[in-house]
């Protein structure tokens, strides 16, 4: 039990931080099943980061007049049972409420498995592993979420935490770390923090848009868009064999890194076509930028700063309400955006039918089909197939028709990717702000 | 590694790696990767059809037609086709934009030599009617050269066009049996009086 006892600390950090953006693949199948609207099933997402973002420095406060092993095995309690709630809740109500306190639960259990980290492997090796959890649990989150959800439901999302997380608690108390007790020495990292929130929000931008573009636009499985974005934590984990051989100052690193994602997401905003093959570039960059940052800036905001327990939380506080900031910011975007779709692809479609190689009267058929489907299919990228499987039409005419099919989930594909430029380049707008934190301000010398 | 590397190699394959990625994908036309956008309506197009005879003249007419529509409102034919589609109660500008568009198709289809002569749709147009036997066979043995003369294509299509209530046309689109009835009728009244007018003009 002793050896699995910092391994499971530490794959209850990298489950923590996966819940971050582990359902994003399922929100489809969570809307469906649980009969809710596009806005309640966004705060699915929402509410996990904003109560772990708001929740993160208030936990690290109590965490220094606390017996640290029992309020981190009261954490992952707490996550544990709420992960099991959001299993069999049956209501979008119970759900989000469930994921608040899988929320809460959360913050205590990634604050007081910091400690009882360093008092299993010493602070420079502790430090490190709780830092590499999370951004392995950021990066392979939605790659998780997809695959489970294609493979069983999106209820395995949360069935599969609870034996881990159970597991952690025993093995939470059975860690002997002593009160820290330190007092406020140090200021937070304020910039390190700042550029931390603004990534986060880029890196939102980043998998958050990507998988809804690759399953509601492109109309691709979970399970393939889950492969798809598993690019990104490749990448990321490339990076540091990079880094070690040029061997960057810290700075630079960083300032690499957001440009990267930058980068990336310019790439991702403008795929020639609608292959899965022209993310993968422009994923690998991201992944790329994903690997310099998060850990160095994460590293920073804590480094040589006591109690380290409040500087953690500084930086979940920052990473987490990121999350959420991007989100604001790029939900409203991307939904309008893809409203305004509706009508170039609506005519584009009109276009196609008209000047279609078929009789005018299948001609008119098509047109009344795609039309109810339409209607039938509004506020989401509408799937054309059911509107062609309802035809009779003449098997001459099949081939013809076929075609027709192609041309026009074509356009919709094309209209889906329109939709999702902006959002992509104001993702690459937060990274350069991230990028523009990171140049000294200089000082007026005292005269 | 000098100091210099360490401050240059990463940035400057960073810099090289994005600039490969945002310009293979803008050289195979990543930021035009958008829907098809609507031509110009008012541009001569060159329409199609799959259908024969009657129905591919029809089809042909009505596309002219939309496209003419379309460019005196000042939409594209998409927008137009989906405004129609949209409502159960095209207004007046709608309706008069369409008789002038499919008017204006029929001058064109003359203008560019592809409206049949009337002799090369009557028999298909006499399967559709409900005539006496003896009087389709009447009609049926006049040679194609006089029913040319007494019967011009594009006059009886434009009359049918002014006949034609083209709210009750739009209404039954969705029901084939009731628009070809109405059409039908459209057109025999705009025969009748196509050759009501030539013998007025003869006499």
């Amino acid at each position: 039990m002793r050896r699995a006892v910092a391994p499971l600390l530490i794959v209850t950090v990298a489950l923590v931080l996966a819940d971050s953006a582990v359902v994003t693949l399922a929100l489809p199948d969570i809307l469906v099943h649980l009969d809710a609207s596009v806005g309640q099933v966004a705060w699915v997402l929402i509410a996990y980061n904003l109560v772990l973002g708001l929740a993160a420095v208030p936990a690290a406060m109590g965490f220094s007049r606390a017996q640290p092993r029992v309020f981190s095995a009261a954490g992952i309690a707490v996550f544990a049972g709420s992960s099991a709630v959001c299993a069999v809740a049956d209501s979008i109500d119970v759900l989000i409420a469930a994921r608040c306190f899988q929320a809460v639960g959360g913050a205590l259990a990634l604050i007081g498995c910091l400690e009882l980290l360093v008092a299993a492997y010493g602070e420079r090796r502790g430090v490190a592993s709780w830092v590499t959890a999370g951004v392995v649990g950021t990066a392979f989150g939605p790659v998780v979420g997809g695959l489970l959800t294609q493979a069983i439901s999106w209820q395995a999302i949360f069935v599969v935490q609870v034996p881990f997380a159970v597991l952690a608690v025993p093995a939470a108390l059975a860690v002997r770390a002593v009160p820290v007790g330190v007092p406020d020495r140090h200021r937070p990292a304020v910039r390190a923090n700042i550029t931390l929130a603004l990534m986060s929000a880029a890196l939102t931008a980043a998998l958050f848009l990507l998988v809804l573009l690759l399953v509601q636009g492109w109309g691709r499985s979970p399970a393939t868009a889950a492969v798809t974005v598993s690019v990104v934590p490749l990448a990321a984990i490339a990076a540091r064999p990079l880094a070690r051989l040029l061997r960057p100052p810290p700075e630079v690193e960083v300032a690499v890194g957001c440009f990267l994602v930058a980068g990336g997401l310019v790439g991702l905003a403008i795929p020639p076509s609608a292959s899965l093959a022209w993310t993968i570039a422009p994923q690998a960059l991201v992944g790329l930028g994903l690997g310099l940052t998060v850990d160095q800036l994460t590293t920073r905001a804590m480094e040589m700063r006591l109690p380290r327990a409040h500087h953690a939380g500084w930086t979940i506080g920052a990473r987490h309400l990121g999350v959420v900031i991007g989100l604001a910011i790029l939900t409203p975007v991307f939904t309008a955006d893809l409203r305004d779709a509706q009508v170039p692809a609506q005519q584009a479609i009109t276009s196609l039918v008209l000047d279609a190689p078929l009789p005018p009267q299948d001609k008119i058929a098509v047109a009344e089909a795609l039309g109810s489907e339409l209607s039938a299919q509004a506020q989401q990228v509408p799937d054309l197939h059911r509107a062609f499987a309802k035809l009779d039409l003449d098997p001459a005419e099949r081939p013809a028709a076929a075609q027709l099919e192609r041309d026009l989930n074509a356009q919709v594909e094309r209209a889906a990717t329109r939709a999702f430029r902006d959002s992509f380049l104001i993702g690459a707008g937060l990274a350069l702000l991230a990028l523009v934190t990171l140049i000294p301000v200089g000082r007026r010398r005292p005269q | 590694m000098t100091g210099l590397h360490r401050w240059v190699g990463l940035p400057v394959a960073a810099v090289l790696l994005v600039c490969g990625v945002v310009g293979v994908q803008l050289a195979n036309g990543g930021g035009e990767y958008e829907p098809l956008r609507p031509a110009d309506p008012c541009a001569a197009r060159t329409v199609t059809s799959q259908a024969q005879g009657i129905d591919a003249l029809t089809e042909r007419l009505v596309l002219l037609g939309i496209d003419g529509a379309a460019c005196r409102l000042h939409v594209s034919r998409e927008a137009f086709t989906l405004e129609l589609a949209q409502t159960d109660d095209p207004t007046d500008a709608q309706i008069d934009a369409l008789r002038g568009g499919l008017k204006s198709a029929v001058m064109r289809m003359k203008a560019d030599g592809t409206l049949p002569p009337a002799s090369a749709l009557v028999d298909e147009s006499l399967d559709s009617t409900d005539l006496n036997d003896l009087v389709k066979r009447l009609i049926r043995a006049l040679p194609d050269s006089s029913i040319d003369a007494a019967l011009k294509t594009d006059d009886v299509l434009t009359r049918a066009v002014d006949d034609l209530d083209l709210r009750t046309v739009l209404a039954n689109l969705d029901d084939q049996d009731a628009l070809e009835q109405q059409i039908e009728v459209a057109v025999t009244g705009a025969v009748k009086a196509s050759l009501e007018a030539r013998i007025r003009d003869l006499v």
